[in-house]
């Protein structure tokens, strides 16, 4: 109980920060090699006030996270070429990237997925089919604390 | 051969018995059939008998009849030892023979066996040993068992080798072997202890089963699995996400009849997303790669969120919901997806089977040891016909009075899933029921 009270508070701190501050989107980095996926995920994240880029492939994806610095990276765990979890691996070398925030997505439902989750330092972990749209982008919001 | 030679022998010696005390006797014998009246005389055969010639006749007498009884009884002895040995000879050939037998069965076995010293060392194999690493009997001997294992099992190897010398037998261990082609072969590795005839040290009888296709089928299944969960999963969740996205009007406002159009493809793709969950948890139970990690589980927040995921269920079907429990703080120590499986599937079906306007219980009870807890759910529906009781949880089952009812939902596998889940839990799962008046299912954990 006592940490989600702290928790709470510090959500209440940053929006409060954020309402008062000028308002700028959030961006957000979509890295998924499923074109069907990232396209409806950019357009709902656009929608739901955020700046959504999106990237097919993994390395290009890298490389772009790396340059833009986004808010929050969605990754999508299996790629061809290099995986999501190679990808977050690479990503905790850079400087910047050590503590970007990044949400891992996966097909899979299989509980030791998530336990790699949590080993590697991810922040969340969406299962698609398990969320909704509205889920995701309030997950995203958590993460971000706004 | 001998035995002809000792035959020889002893005839020899018997007539030397017979011969020599003859020889000396023979002078006497002529003597008193020439002149039989030296000796017996009518009337007095012990006056006219000289001392001298008496005492010879006693003497030999007695030679004689002793050599001859010495040699009968050498004879004896000689024969009765030939005899003893021909015994043992006709034991030792059956003895030869049955290990000949032995050493066949040995040889060509069809499972590769190796005999291995106290230093885990390779004395002998087997051909069929030979055959799978691929070697000549020179090439294996003195060489250490577990040198073979591979790379990746290489601590393993370390391990059987500490069990060996603690004189711990190894009962179909797994391992992975390398051969001389560089093959790695997956085994069924067992070693039985086995004491030297001779120095009484210990020995080990190894035995290595290939199961590489057993172990390759194996792979092919899980890999099987994996795919269908992906690609399967994939385009259910695009389509779930882009039916969403346009019944959510973010795109422009929809017209009542294609919003229910929407509301009907977003229900029936969801139908399908737990169809293709429930079939794949089936086939990782079934192919046993269901994997389990136990941690603190708040069963009230699993139940919760199952609540809030069928909430369009509920409402529809306005079912009441009651929480007979007071403590919301029921934590177990269980895997929560898998504990998730099991309940969501109960009140699915509590919801399914249910009424409209009818009520589903839920209840908990927390005790302090292994199938002290439990969780109910009760409700007011269907109820299972008595005759169906006992096969409620078979896999593709339906009871007689829900074949009718929702039909498209109900696949056969629930129940199954839940039983098969609960044993992996290492819970139970019973139930009461009856028909018209509703069910109460309770997992004990």
């Amino acid at each position: 109980m006592e940490i989600q009270n702290t928790t709470n508070q510090g959500e209440a701190t940053q929006s409060d920060v954020a309402t008062n501050a000028v308002v700028t989107k959030k961006k957000i980095l979509i890295i998924d090699d499923d074109e069907n996926l990232t396209s409806v995920l950019v357009d709902k994240l656009n929608f739901s006030g955020f700046e959504a880029d999106f990237s097919n492939d993994s390395t290009l994806g890298l490389q772009k996270a790396i340059e833009t610095k986004p808010d929050a990276i969605l990754l999508d765990v299996k790629m061809p070429n290099m995986s999501g979890w190679e990808v977050l691996e690479k990503l905790r070398v850079d400087s910047w990237g050590e503590k970007a925030k990044v949400i891992m997505l996966t097909s899979l439902d299989k509980p030791e997925s998530v336990a790699h989750a949590m080993e590697e330092g991810s922040t969340v972990f969406i299962v698609k089919t398990n969320y909704t749209l509205d889920q995701v982008v309030d997950k995203i919001k958590e993460v971000l604390h706004v | 051969m001998n035995v002809k030679i000792k035959h020889l022998g002893i005839s020899l010696l018997v007539i030397a018995f017979v011969t020599i005390p003859l020889y000396f006797l023979t002078p006497f014998l002529i003597d008193l059939f020439l002149n039989p009246q030296l000796y017996i005389k009518i009337g007095g055969f012990f006056n006219n008998y000289s001392v001298s010639d008496f005492q010879v006749l006693v003497l030999s007498i007695l030679t004689y009849t002793s050599v001859v009884l010495i040699g009968y009884v050498a004879y004896l002895i000689a024969t009765a030892s030939t005899r003893a040995e021909l015994v043992s000879n006709f034991q030792n050939q059956n003895l030869l023979a049955s290990k000949f037998e032995l050493e066949e069965l040995y040889e060509n076995a069809p499972v590769p066996y190796i005999t291995i010293n106290k230093d885990a060392e390779i004395r002998g194999c087997n051909k069929s040993a030979l055959r799978f690493f691929g070697v000549v009997p020179e090439e294996i001997q003195t060489k250490n068992l577990f040198a073979y294992a591979s790379d990746e099992d290489i601590e393993l190897a370390k391990k059987i080798n500490d069990f060996y010398e603690a004189d711990v037998p190894i009962n179909k261990q797994e391992i992975r072997l390398r051969t001389k082609n560089d093959d790695i072969k997956w085994v069924s590795l067992s070693i039985f202890l086995t004491k030297d005839a001779f120095t009484n040290e210990k020995n080990g009888l190894v035995t290595v089963f290939d199961i590489t296709e057993q172990k390759q089928l194996d792979q092919a299944k899980t890999e099987f699995v994996s795919l269908a969960s992906h690609q399967l999963r994939t385009p259910l969740a695009t389509m779930k996400w882009y039916t969403e996205m346009l019944n959510s009007n973010q795109l422009g406002e929809m017209n009542p009849k294609q919003k229910e159009y929407l509301t009907k493809m977003y229900s029936v793709n969801t139908e399908m997303i737990d169809l293709v969950d429930i079939l794949l948890n089936v086939s990782r139970i079934e192919i046993g790669t269901l994997s389990i990690s136990k941690q603190a589980t708040n069963i009230s927040e699993i139940i919760d969120s199952i609540l809030v995921e069928l909430a369009s269920q509920i409402n529809k079907k306005k079912i009441v919901f009651n929480k007979k429990y007071g403590d919301t703080s029921f934590v177990v120590e269980s895997d929560p997806k898998l504990l998730r499986i099991i309940i969501q599937n109960l009140i699915t079906n509590a919801i399914k089977y249910n009424k409209d306007g009818g009520s589903v219980t839920i209840g908990m009870e927390k005790g302090f040891g292994i199938g002290q807890s439990s969780i109910t759910v009760s409700d007011t529906g269907l109820g299972i016909p008595k005759e169906d009781q006992e096969r409620i949880f078979s896999k593709l089952f339906r009871a007689k009075n829900v074949k009718d009812v929702g039909s498209s939902q109900s696949t056969g596998l629930g129940l199954y899933l839940v039983k098969s889940v609960a044993g992996a839990l290492g819970g139970n799962i019973s139930f009461t029921s009856e028909e018209n008046v509703g069910s109460t299912f309770t997992l004990r954990l």
